[in-house]
């Protein structure tokens, strides 16, 4: 690559570099700033070094919050992930049939998120909402999606399956690249269906599938806070559906108390990270050797 | 090179910002101002009444209404544009809210704008309605009502079960025997049709009931270190748990999710509802049943809770003069009347209260004086900084007790433990 070609490169990547920059890691440092503050936005902000940090550990409702997280993040993005890979499977072909497919599942993405939630809250509806009526018909249990714990996190759990649109195009490229001549060369040498996905495309796939459960998982961190608002209160009560973005909210925006919502993002960038850090730790040699292998 | 032709389009917009500019003389001297209130829409167009009367009132100020869904959204909008240094001139909130903002010195006190007043003076106000806005000696605020927590209730199913109406001095038996005589399950699925009361589990409905049981709410009511529910409290909060666990004459969890009780009252499908003022606009939209108010039900005394709203100016509005004048306007004869006339409001003026605009409206409800008749036995909740925090806690402990059939006793240990620390963060 000669300078001219990274002048360019560097030029086309400049405003997403500007773009993140101002929007993402210059707020992440405010964040870091403001953890150690007491600061309501409306006084001037008072020192409090490591005591947010501290309030925290000690918050029964940030503790809940933060578990609600962790089992979110654990369920929805395998869940996702399979989802995607599968709908990918099925639908990277060519034909129209495909093609509607494929707009069919990108449209929950591509929604509104605010709409989208109200449509949700709808859907959910106990008595009124078609999911039950569905559920009702076919002589199956009819949850009480928004008055039971349980439920709820089932229902947001939903909700996030269905916008899956990003990761589900990442595979559907990635499947398109799998040659079909090693599909071939697999099936001459005896391989059914199941022995080329899992010896040859899904090894292929593999450091693709990573990347796209890394970013999962930092979605799945943050997508959260729109349904926990709007569909599910962060009920049932007293704090069955509340996840740390919730939180974060309410402290910051609802309670005036912004040193402590940005202590709880604070947290909320050191889990992500090491999250990340081990499914890289994980499964980032195993995806290397996969791929070697294929 | 050859310059590009302007637009035909782009000409006519030069020419009529040249046109607007031409008759910006008078422009100049207009004051703006912004206005954030929250509310149904009804609510909403009952605030947009007043805004627009006012405008028509003079033309030196021009106020700009902005309206949101509820106080969650409006609380966002306000603390989030005051740390940005472009706060609204005006907001209404009510009074179990706004100290958190009176704290942080984010609002600008009225006493002097109220002693220059032609409008009004203190004294044309209900007290009921001003001391709960006093902040560490100062008015903050201005109320726009003095409503309270009443009974709505469906007449025509009284009539048809024959009951006899609820009235002054009927008590909490009067109302359980009633609520239970109007649940009825039409269709014989085991599951009720109609209920006979809608009452919402947070802590703004129980404390009324505690009150009137003779019991405490908090252990100082000026300076609060804590919740103290003594016997008489325990008592009254098991009653009301028992609405819907024992006597089982309100909706459960799930078909309060699916419909609120508001929505249950319109519809028909709900024999009494605990609300305040705020319902009334919706309501008068009822065209198939009768429906009128009481007084809330004794438990041993006639008690119930305030509910006001106020005008608060911002401490960083830089048309403070200007947002006045508004509240002159909105809270004098011309504005409380266009509110009470659209049912929204309970005036706070007396002059009004007492007026036919207020007590006798073509529309319902027949016994508007039941909201007067309340005033001198209404309390307050404490004004203290964190109690958005210390309701949304209660509320979500009083919830889960209320459809799960908890007990009061463990239900006041955990609303005691659970906002302790917050009672220790308040500002008063």
């Amino acid at each position: 690559m000669d300078q001219h070609e990274r002048r360019g490169l560097w030029l086309m990547a400049a405003p997403f570099v500007l773009g993140v920059t101002v929007l993402v890691v210059m707020p992440a440092v405010g964040s870091f700033a403001m953890a150690v503050y007491e600061w309501d936005l409306v006084r001037p902000p008072r020192f409090v070094g490591l005591d947010n940090l501290r309030e925290l550990l000690d918050d029964p409702v940030f503790r809940i919050s933060l578990r609600n997280s962790l089992l979110y993040a654990a369920v929805a993005v395998p869940l996702r992930l399979l989802c995607a890979l599968g709908l990918a499977l099925l639908l990277y072909g060519h034909s129209r049939l495909h093609a509607a497919g494929r707009v069919a599942v990108l449209v929950p993405t591509v929604i509104p998120d605010v709409v989208y939630a109200l449509v949700w809250l709808w859907i959910l509806n106990p008595i009124y909402g078609p999911l039950n009526l569905v559920l009702g018909a076919a002589g199956l249990p009819t949850p009480s999606w928004l008055s039971q714990p349980g439920p709820a996190r089932w229902a947001v759990v939903l909700m996030g399956v269905f916008q899956l649109g990003e990761a589900f195009l990442i595979v559907v490229a990635v499947r398109r690249l799998v040659p079909e001549e090693l599909q071939e060369i697999a099936a001459m040498s005896g391989a059914g269906r199941w022995g080329r996905l899992v010896r040859v495309t899904l090894p292929i796939m593999a450091p693709a599938l990573l990347l796209v459960a890394m970013r999962d998982t930092i979605v799945s961190l943050q997508s959260t806070f729109l349904p926990a608002l709007i569909v599910t209160a962060g009920g049932p009560p007293p704090y069955a559906t509340t996840y740390l973005p919730l939180f974060a909210y309410r402290n910051g925006f609802e309670y005036l108390r912004y040193g402590y919502a940005s202590a709880t993002t604070v947290v909320m960038l050191v889990l992500t990270a090491s999250i990340l850090w081990l499914l890289y730790r994980a499964f980032g040699r195993w995806s290397r050797r996969a791929w070697e292998r294929a | 090179m050859t310059r590009r032709r302007r637009s035909p389009i782009a000409l006519v917009l030069v020419l009529l910002s040249v046109a607007a500019g031409c008759d910006a003389g008078p422009e100049d001297e207009v004051t703006r101002i912004t206005v954030m209130v929250s509310g149904d829409p009804e609510e909403i167009d009952a605030y947009r009444a007043v805004v627009t009367a006012f405008e028509r009132s003079q033309n030196v100020v021009d106020a700009q209404l902005l309206p949101f869904a509820d106080r969650d959204d409006l609380i966002v909008r306000l603390s989030t544009s005051i740390a940005g240094g472009q706060p609204p001139d005006l907001f209404l909130m009510n009074y179990r809210y706004y100290a958190q903002f009176a704290a942080r010195d984010a609002l600008e006190p009225v006493d002097s704008y109220l002693r220059m007043s032609d409008a009004f003076s203190a004294e044309d106000f209900f007290e009921t309605s001003m001391t709960p806005f006093r902040w560490q000696g100062e008015q903050m605020c201005l109320p726009q009502n003095v409503s309270s927590l009443v009974v709505y209730y469906n007449a025509d199913r009284f009539v048809q079960a024959g009951l006899p109406l609820p009235a002054e001095g009927w008590t909490w038996d009067d109302m359980v025997r009633s609520a239970r005589a109007l649940t009825i399950d039409d269709d014989g699925d085991a599951t009720p049709d109609v209920y006979g009361l809608g009452v919402d589990p947070e802590i703004i409905r129980l404390a009324p009931f505690i009150w009137s049981n003779g019991g405490a709410l908090v252990d100082d009511q000026a300076a609060p270190t804590r919740f103290a529910f003594d016997a008489p409290a325990l008592s009254a909060m098991q009653r009301f748990l028992d609405l819907r666990s024992v006597d089982r004459v309100t909706p459960s969890d799930e078909e309060a999710e699916a419909e609120d009780a508001e929505s249950r009252f319109l519809n028909g499908r709900l024999g009494m509802l605990m609300e305040s003022r705020r319902v009334v606009p919706a309501f008068r939209t009822i065209s198939s049943f009768q429906w009128d108010v009481a007084p809330l039900p004794i438990l041993s005394e006639q008690v119930s809770v305030l509910h006001a709203d106020a005008y608060c100016i911002t401490a960083g509005s830089d048309a403070k003069e200007a947002s006045w004048r508004f509240i002159e306007f909105a809270l004098g004869p011309e504005g409380q009347r266009i509110t009470a006339e659209a049912g929204r409001t309970v005036p706070s003026l007396r002059s009004i209260a007492d007026s036919d605009a207020f007590l006798e409206p073509a529309s319902p409800p027949l016994h508007s004086e039941v909201f007067l008749d309340q005033i001198p036995r209404l309390l307050a909740v404490p004004v203290v900084s964190t109690w958005a925090e210390i309701e949304d806690v209660a509320n979500g402990i009083i919830e889960e007790a209320y459809y799960g059939g908890g007990r009061a006793l463990e239900v006041a240990v955990e609303l005691t433990i659970q906002t302790e620390n917050l009672f220790a963060r308040a500002e008063r």
